[in-house]
């Protein structure tokens, strides 16, 4: 066991740094809409054509064929460096495209692959219906089968940034007779294809980056299904453990900065006795102590989940511990803050206040998208754990 | 980076966990709970051929080499198997004598002849003053007494503790007597330096915790998969199976901070403190928490002497006093430079 990173990994995080330092876009990430996609497409361009893009995608499909090690120390010093996020990138290069790299057919590989990579195309999943939430395998959208077509009717919910993609991992029922299971297809949907309505929904914090998504008869060539009709609940596990543990680094390395940064306004900010500040107070104080080392054990539990892939062809289940390890400790931290500021929470455009309050609303979130924190103590307790179904 | 143990380390930790299985089973560790002292002579006499008290110690010294990292996955059998005994004192101890140049001390606690109980201050009355009043664990046996504090630790004998008497023990398997220190000089004393005792010490704390932790996980949830009401394993539950899955959250967490708490002391990282705080206070919520959770998981069964689960929440309580509370441990934490 070492901590250490080698000679290599250490110049490979000081090429990265020094690119990042010299490439990630300073002017403002747009907050919601056309413009933000606009934005992350650019900026996800910029590192494909600095090599930077897919660290350790494969090189047969544009990436750049490194160990998941450089993966890891790409997005630390992504985060560290406060690069801008590319949100609405985030499905295409982590989702659909290790989806479409572990079960596509190499002309639906060679045509979708590398416009992920470029940012030439947003993705959105297609996954979660009214009816079907965290029971996802019931879900209702009905695809049947007409020559070399598919015709899908039915409804797709809370699809991150349908507004702005051009395509979706699409899941829907092609065998309403079959075990729940058994009767769904994996389908590539463009978007642009007629008959579907996309209605963005506003979120608890005023943004709409979400959205409904209706098929009303739209056509879809069967020649997009990846890997078999009937076969789609398969091919929508196989990548269940995105990006093999990397996918929660930035996110991680964002919480650590945000505790160092609670901290030093817990050191100037008055207290609940309003005499002394915040820090002084020992509740506070100790809560603040729990955040800091809780963040220490989700790098630590990155570290070790990325030091197990590494090493094994297949993710294991123990990405459900650091999701939910994560958003649990984001939102405690966020809680935290939105004490520690006090009344001043509550003044909407607050200078220095604002992004805290923000945050805070966005964490409510975290447990609920991505699968809710219960589907994921389900996971952890019978895959991880053995326990009965 | 790489945080998975090798396979010799892997090796290592079933060969420690065979020799513990063998020669401290459960039934054992509930014999001692009659006898006067809890350092069982014929098994401290084993883990000393074993090299135990030397793991850490460098090879010039009758050591065995291994790095703290090593010595943080073998701590954690102690806590999964409630091994008894002094174990972490006597380890600390071991190193403090080696540090001070006091070779036949050194010798006689690596040979098993000399065991180390472990001094912990406590204030009867509210007072700002630094106590000279301890509680000291498993004295009782012992030859010798570590008092450890941040900046210094020393080794005294426990004629240097007045009054030193046996007192009720919250842990079955631990003897706890108090005293009062007196003038006495110490038979070893270090200020801590580089190498700093307290830091090893609160590692191998969080280490026995831990493992604390994946004992009471482990029992917890064979129990959820066999213990079967309305008829079926009371694990197809989610009352139950989240609560086992939280365990196995805070477990993770526990474990992987140890070992990178322990890399950073073996590297001479600058935020090893930091990291030493930190793994403290999770490995104690972990080990706190999953006790508290496998007593509620076995029912009524939980709640009786003769399982062992009460066991698991009774020693937490005990090690959870060792090289600073977590009050402390909290407060070291705040104050520490950011982690690199």
């Amino acid at each position: 066991m070492e901590l250490r990173f080698s000679a290599d990994e250490d110049a490979f995080r000081e090429r990265a740094r020094t690119w990042l330092a010299a490439n990630f876009p300073t002017e403002e990430r747009p907050r919601s809409g056309k413009a933000m996609g606009e934005f992350d497409r650019a900026w996800l361009r910029r590192q494909w054509e600095g090599g930077w893009a897919g660290v350790s995608w494969p090189k047969e499909y544009g990436g750049q064929g490194l160990p998941l090690i450089h993966q890891l120390i790409w997005y630390e010093e992504y985060a560290k460096m406060g690069a801008p996020p590319i949100d609405s990138c985030f499905v295409g290069v982590a989702h659909a495209g290790p989806t479409l790299m572990a079960q596509a057919s190499p002309e639906q590989q060679a045509f979708h692959l590398p416009q992920i990579l470029r940012g030439d195309v947003i993705w959105c999943q297609g996954f979660s219906e009214p009816q079907a939430g965290s029971d996802l395998a019931s879900l209702r959208t009905y695809a049947e089968i007409d020559g070399d077509e598919l015709v899908v009717t039915g409804q797709k919910l809370w699809t991150s940034f349908a507004d702005l993609a051009r395509y979706q991992e699409l899941l829907v029922r092609t065998d309403r007779s079959a075990a729940k299971h058994n009767g769904l297809t994996w389908v590539i949907c463009d978007l642009t294809t007629p008959g579907i309505t996309i209605r963005p929904i506003t979120t608890i914090e005023h943004e709409q980056h979400f959205c409904e998504v209706f098929y009303d008869e739209v056509r879809i060539p069967i020649s997009n299904v990846v890997g078999q009709i009937n076969d789609g609940w398969r091919v929508a596990m196989s990548t269940i453990a995105f990006e093999r543990g990397t996918a929660f680094t930035v996110g991680q390395v964002q919480l650590a900065d945000l505790i160092e940064r609670l901290i030093d306004v817990a050191r100037t900010l008055p207290g609940p006795d309003g005499r002394r500040p915040a820090i002084a107070d020992d509740e506070i104080a100790r809560k603040l102590a729990t955040v800091r080392a809780q963040v220490a054990a989700l790098r630590a539990m990155t570290y070790a989940n990325i030091s197990r892939n590494a090493k094994q062809a297949q993710p294991g289940p123990e990405g459900s511990m650091i999701k939910l390890y994560f958003t649990e400790v984001q939102q405690r931290l966020m809680r935290l803050a939105v004490s520690i500021l006090g009344p001043e929470a509550l003044r909407d455009g607050l200078a220095g206040g604002r992004p805290w309050v923000h945050n805070y609303f966005l964490s409510y979130g975290a447990t609920i998208g991505g699968g809710t924190s219960e589907i994921q103590r389900n996971i952890i307790g019978e895959r991880v754990l053995g326990l009965p179904r | 980076m790489d945080l998975t143990p090798t396979a010799d380390q892997a090796s290592l930790v079933r060969s420690v966990a065979d020799f513990f299985a063998d020669r401290m089973p459960m039934t054992l560790v509930r014999e001692g709970f009659d006898r006067p002292s809890a350092i069982d002579s014929t098994f401290w006499k084993q883990l000393a051929e074993l090299g135990w008290f030397g793991l850490g110690l460098t090879e010039d010294v009758g050591g065995a080499g291994y790095a703290l990292a090593d010595e943080a996955l073998l701590f954690r059998e102690v806590g999964r198997r409630l091994v008894p005994g002094p174990l972490i004192a006597t380890t600390i101890g071991a190193r403090l004598a080696a540090r001070a140049g006091e070779h036949a001390l050194l010798a006689s606690i690596l040979d098993g002849n000399a065991a180390v109980a472990l001094a912990v201050p406590r204030h009867d009355v509210v007072s700002d003053t630094t106590t000279r009043r301890f509680l000291v664990l498993d004295a009782i046996g012992a030859e010798l007494v570590l008092v450890a504090y941040p900046d210094e630790a020393a080794l005294y004998s426990l004629d240097a503790f007045a009054g030193l008497a046996p007192t009720a023990s919250i842990d079955d398997a631990t003897r706890v007597s108090t005293g009062e220190l007196g003038d006495a000089s110490p038979v070893a004393r270090v200020a801590d330096g580089a190498d700093a005792l307290w830091r090893r010490g609160t590692v191998l704390t969080a280490a026995v915790l831990t493992g604390i932790s994946a004992g009471v996980r482990d029992m917890a949830v064979q129990h959820a998969k066999t213990r079967e009401q309305f008829g079926a394993p009371i694990g197809v539950h989610q009352a139950i199976k989240h609560r086992c899955a939280d365990m196995a959250v805070r477990i993770e967490a526990a474990e992987t901070l140890l070992t990178v708490a322990a890399l950073c002391v073996d590297e001479g990282r600058a935020d090893a403190d930091f990291h030493a705080s930190a793994a403290r206070l999770i490995a104690a919520d972990a080990a706190l928490t999953g006790a508290r959770d496998n007593i509620q998981i076995h029912g009524g069964m939980g709640f009786s002497f003769e399982s062992d689960a009460h066991l698991y929440v009774k020693r937490t309580h005990v090690v959870d006093l060792m090289f600073g509370s977590r009050t402390d441990h909290a407060a070291a934490l705040i104050h520490a430079d950011a982690a690199l």
